[in-house]
């Protein structure tokens, strides 16, 4: 690969963000920007263009799920891959063994690992 | 029972005193013959063994007027004979006025009483005759003697009997209204003495247990009326005893099998007037099935109000402590993930030349795992929506669960067996979940049975009516099923431990468990009863502590088409 992934994490568990990009980018693979909230989430994902972006669901100033919203809404951001990492998951959201998305964006339940991230993001980053 | 006068005490003690006046008479009498003395002597000694005989015969047959009159004749040529023997006619007239009048006024008939004066005249007139004293110069003043004692004893036998008779009559009056009262009662009363033996009963009582008439049962004892078995008697033959014992009333309640109904029985002493002692017992019984049986339908209900309300304490508490775990097994998501990719940092970042470090990561990692799960099972109780209900054929999934199980049973080397009514049996359900609810079960089981010796898991599934709803079929029945509804049973039954009868109402509680920390985490009842509640389907369990454990597990047939999207 010839530039590092730009992963963009928004997620208000700042210490969550802390080791996303500690862990992400120890790896090598990966250029990683952190926000704590939903609009200065958004704002980044327009200035820096990630190549995929890691969302919260449950953030204090708006949901995951209308942040992705939001980014869809915006012809520069639309078609940035996002991938939900939350603790709000249900057991039906996730089911193990399956392709698990929430509209067309993908989730996975928290605790995840770093190795599982690193696969969940390669995987979808293919699938692009 | 009215008892006027003793009349056997009276009789004994009269003739024992007729016999000792005509003993004397006869030994000392200044013309007794020589001659005639040893049949004097003999005819006493046999007037006072006809004593002995009255002093033997029972009390009863001396209200019988016949025999009693039979007494009286008897003792009429006896004592004509008595002053025969003692040639001493012409004093006996006292004696002979005070046994008529004593003798023939205790049958309360004057009749009687005319017709013994007269046969007195005439027995006595004949004796005069015999010792030839009509000829003599003192024949007058003898003759004059019978009409005289005829009027004095006439008249006052007729004072005596008229007396007696208006006695009588008011007695019978009151005995008749006593009767009445009794009669017309509806509780069953009779009398008994000291044997149990019936002295008196009513009719009801003689109809209800079926008898011709009241006399046919007198003498009989209440254990052969009652037609009770053993144990039964003992105890009211036992009751009987106390009142006699204790000179108290009794009162207890028992259960007639032959006529299926409750009496309650009150069983009071009949004193003794002058000793106060117990001579007899009056047992009152009376009809209570309805009221007990109006009790038991009470009682039912309450326990049933009492279940549904602790049912509906329960869902609600599982409600409540659902929800609220929910939230915190998201909250702990949070921090559980900052340790893990913490983890992840500090093994990449840590010197990996120490085994200690790694073992240590590896142990964290492990909490971390467990944790997880703990969320997971907790989530299940977050659950929204049930998957896809389809028609499931029961016995393949059970099969299938017995399978999942397979390394469990064989380890502990359990013998399985199964019931299946018919294999084709089909429910409404979402394949994960009961699998789920089936393995938890399957497992809980297994484990109950570690310690056993014998080790047998039994797992029947069979089509069932639904006869009864409420609290007796199981949780929230009445919710899924009316009565006459199919529905498909599972039942999964152990030989192990049991479960404790103070712990059965817990098992279902979130985080109830008896496992070791490591073992369970207490929600896997918790969430097949949740499952079920969701299926529309019910989990019941009966336990008998070292005999064993069932689940049954109550599902619906077929699909609850219009229940089945979101709860």
């Amino acid at each position: 690969m010839s530039r590092n992934i730009k992963v963009l994490a928004i997620d208000d568990e700042a210490d969550f963000c802390y080791f996303v990009k500690k862990n992400l980018m120890q790896s090598g693979m990966f250029d990683v920007i952190i926000a704590t909230n939903g609009a200065e989430g958004i704002k980044m994902a327009e200035n820096e263009k990630p190549d995929i972006i890691l969302l919260d669901l449950f953030m204090p100033d708006m949901p995951g799920e209308d942040v992705a919203a939001a980014l869809g809404e915006k012809a520069s951001t639309a078609k940035i891959p996002i991938l939900y990492v939350t603790a709000l998951a249900t057991n039906e959201d996730v089911i193990e063994g399956k392709e698990n998305k929430i509209g067309n964006n993908y989730i996975l339940p928290k605790p995840v690992r770093t190795k599982k991230l690193i696969e969940t993001i390669v995987k979808i980053l293919g699938e692009y | 029972m009215a008892y006027p006068i003793p009349r056997k005490k009276t009789i004994f003690l009269v003739r024992l005193m007729v016999i000792i006046t005509s003993a004397y008479f006869i030994i000392f009498s200044p013309s007794a013959g020589r001659e005639l003395e040893i049949y004097a002597y003999l005819f006493i000694a046999f007037y006072l063994m006809t004593n002995l005989i009255v002093a033997y015969i029972p009390e009863k047959y001396f209200y019988d007027d016949k025999i009693f009159y039979g007494f009286i004749l008897c003792d009429s040529i006896l004592l004509p004979a008595g002053i025969y023997f003692s040639g001493y006619v012409g004093s006996d007239l006292y004696l002979m006025f005070f046994f008529i009048i004593s003798l023939t006024t205790m049958s309360s008939s004057f009749r009687y009483l005319v017709m013994n004066t007269l046969f007195f005249s005439v027995i006595y007139s004949w004796l005069l005759y015999k010792r030839d004293l009509l000829t003599g110069p003192m024949a007058g003043s003898y003759l004059i003697q019978i009409p005289f004692i005829d009027v004095i004893a006439l008249f006052y036998g007729y004072l005596i009997t008229t007396r007696l008779k208006d006695k009588d009559e008011r007695i019978n009056e009151v005995r008749e209204r006593y009767e009445q009262i009794v009669q017309a009662t509806d509780v069953l009363m009779c009398i008994v003495d000291h044997d149990n033996k019936i002295l008196f009963a009513n009719q009801k009582l003689v109809r209800f247990y079926g008898f011709q008439d009241e006399k046919s049962l007198l003498g009989l004892t209440i254990s052969q009326i009652y037609n009770e078995d053993e144990i039964e008697s003992e105890k009211s033959l036992s009751h009987v005893k106390s009142v006699y014992e204790n000179n108290a009333m009794v009162q207890y309640e028992s259960y007639d099998k032959n006529h299926a109904i409750w009496l309650a029985n009150t069983l009071s002493p009949i004193r003794d007037p002058s000793s106060h002692d117990v001579f007899a017992v009056c047992i009152i019984s009376k009809d209570i099935t309805e009221r007990i049986e109006r009790e038991k339908n009470l009682n039912d209900t309450v326990e049933m109000l009492r279940k549904t309300r602790d049912q509906l304490i329960q869902k609600d508490k599982m409600a409540a402590l659902g929800r609220l775990a929910s939230g915190i097994a998201h909250e702990m998501r949070n921090p559980l993930e900052i340790i893990s990719m913490g983890m992840d940092y500090l093994e990449n970042n840590l010197p990996d030349d120490n085994p200690n470090i790694s073992e240590s990561i590896e142990r964290i990692f492990d909490a971390i795992n467990r944790a997880e799960n703990i969320i997971k099972n907790i989530l299940s109780f977050s659950r929204q929506s049930v998957g896809e209900i389809t028609q499931i054929p029961i016995c393949p999934l059970l099969d299938n669960v017995l399978t999942l199980a397979q390394q469990a049973i064989q380890k502990n080397s359990v013998n399985v067996q199964r019931e299946y009514e018919n294999e084709l049996l089909e429910v409404a359900g979402d394949y994960n979940m009961m699998e789920q609810v089936f393995l938890n079960l399957v497992n809980n089981a297994v484990d109950s049975m570690k310690n056993d010796k014998e080790k047998r898991l039994t797992i029947r599934a069979y089509k069932q009516l639904v006869s009864e709803v409420g609290y007796k079929t199981g949780y929230r029945r009445a919710d899924y099923f009316s009565i006459g509804d199919e529905m498909i049973v599972v039942e999964i039954s152990d030989t192990g431990k049991g479960i404790p009868e103070e712990i059965l109402p817990k098992i279902f509680e979130p985080f109830f468990t008896t496992k070791a920390k490591n073992e369970g985490t207490g929600l896997g009842l918790s969430v097949a009863h949740m499952i079920m509640d969701r299926l529309y389907g019910t989990i019941d369990v009966e336990s008998r502590e070292n005999q064993g454990t069932t689940f049954f597990i109550k599902l619906q047939p077929k699909s609850k088409l219009t229940k089945t999207k979101e709860r």
